[in-house]
């Protein structure tokens, strides 16, 4: 078979080659690598650009929200950290107030008792001494009231029994009482 | 071997090739394998380099890994919608990834600088037999998802909005792993046809706007196939508002 193409240096290159095993084939224009070298290096000089300045853009957006989410995480930490010193705070403040409220209950009631005790204890001395006085009155007037019955029935009697001998005795007897005393 | 109507030297582009591996009764391409492989070990290392030491500030690997999930979670949810779209996000974006590292792979790797005993490596999806069994597990896929979610309600898809509709639903199945599978394999192989073409043709400078293009169409076909993947998942799951 004639090939017309013989010329070429290339051409009948796969045919004779075919027939080899495993190899290598370092033809620069039946590979196509002087092409595929220019392919490669005009992705490679095009990729990048492309490709890196979308990947560039996710990565910012990413670490800005990143940084955004950080942030937020500080904030609602240090709301949270003012949050809790408020709540200690108010807890030791309402601690402090219930404290001075049992002080204040205590001492409003210790007062009280001892005021009751006081107002008890004049109300019982008050009524003692009432007593007191009514029985010394009473007594007073039961003292008199005898006195003047005693008088009376002394006035009574006196006038049948008094006799000159008699009042001597009397007389008598009352020196003795005396002389003794 | 293309047939062509005259022997000239691209045709000795050795489409058609294929280094056979043995398997059981099997006859394997062992070309898409051994790339498939590279392919697989390259996203794995990629992957397991970027989330290895995982940081708040995501630089690097993490980065870009970070902007592919997130890229084909928005593809995912918008088509297989907020219920289900996390039961198959890892299958999408497998298929996007292992496609798409696939395409560029094979329009970027100088694969011919290795030279096989026969075949040639390339692209595996420019391998029907690669984008078959993609598209047939996207297949599986949606009839799993359909069933799994609704059970045999799932068939209620076939006669909606009416029963009219039940024979073109029924060849849908059959349609759409074959469009998945040929759209798939026939713009990655053409790119590749076109590229070596020209390359032939006029080695230098001639083939670059064509594989720029192809370069353009690799991702576009990637994310097509994904994108389709979703879509069907998603009308499988997908629960009519009754």
């Amino acid at each position: 078979m004639i090939d017309p193409f013989l010329a070429f240096p290339f051409s009948s290159l796969p045919l004779l080659a075919a027939e080899g095993g495993l190899g290598l084939n370092l033809d620069p224009f039946e590979t196509n690598i002087i092409n595929l070298a220019i392919v490669i290096a005009g992705l490679v000089w095009f990729l990048p650009k492309v490709m890196g300045s979308i990947l560039e853009r996710r990565r910012g957006a990413i670490l800005s929200d990143l940084e955004e989410v950080e942030r937020r995480l500080q904030e609602a930490n240090a709301a949270l950290l003012a949050a809790q010193q408020d709540l200690a705070a108010a807890q030791t403040k309402a601690e402090q107030i219930r404290i001075e409220g049992k002080s204040r209950a205590d001492a409003i009631r210790l007062d009280s008792e001892q005021r009751t005790v006081e107002e008890m204890a004049r109300l019982k001395q008050s009524a003692a001494s009432d007593l007191d006085s009514e029985a010394s009155r009473v007594s007073e007037q039961l003292r008199r009231e005898a006195a003047r019955r005693a008088i009376e029935r002394a006035l009574a009697e006196l006038p049948g029994q008094l006799d000159a001998n008699a009042q001597a005795k009397l007389i008598d007897r009352s020196i003795n009482t005396i002389g003794q005393a | 071997m293309v047939p062509l109507p005259f022997s000239l030297p691209f045709a000795a582009l050795e489409v058609g090739q294929h280094l056979y591996w043995q398997l059981g009764g099997l006859k394997i391409h062992g070309q898409v394998f051994l790339s498939s492989w590279l392919v697989i070990g390259a996203l794995l290392a990629l992957v397991v380099a970027g989330t290895r030491k995982l940081e708040r500030d995501p630089s690097g690997a993490q980065n870009l890994l970070e902007f592919l999930w997130e890229y084909l979670r928005d593809i995912a949810r918008e088509y297989i919608g907020e219920k289900a779209y996390r039961d198959w996000l890892p299958f999408i974006g497998t298929l996007f990834l292992f496609i798409f590292v696939s395409n560029w792979g094979g329009a970027l790797v100088p694969w011919k600088l290795i030279h096989l005993p026969s075949g040639e490596l390339g692209a595996p999806t420019a391998d029907i037999n690669t984008t078959i069994a993609l598209a047939l597990l996207v297949s599986l896929a949606y009839f799993y998802a359909g069933l799994s979610r609704k059970g045999f309600r799932y068939f209620e898809y076939y006669v909606e909005p009416t029963p009219i509709m039940l024979p073109f639903k029924i060849v849908e199945d059959f349609t759409k792993p074959l469009s998945l599978s040929f759209r798939l394999f026939g713009n990655i192989l053409a790119d590749e046809l076109v590229v070596a073409v020209l390359a032939f043709l006029v080695p230098l400078i001639v083939p670059l706007p064509v594989m720029f293009l192809g370069l353009f169409t690799s991702a576009i076909q990637a994310l097509i196939f994904a994108t389709l993947a979703a879509y069907y998942i998603g009308e499988a799951v997908h629960e009519e508002a009754h």
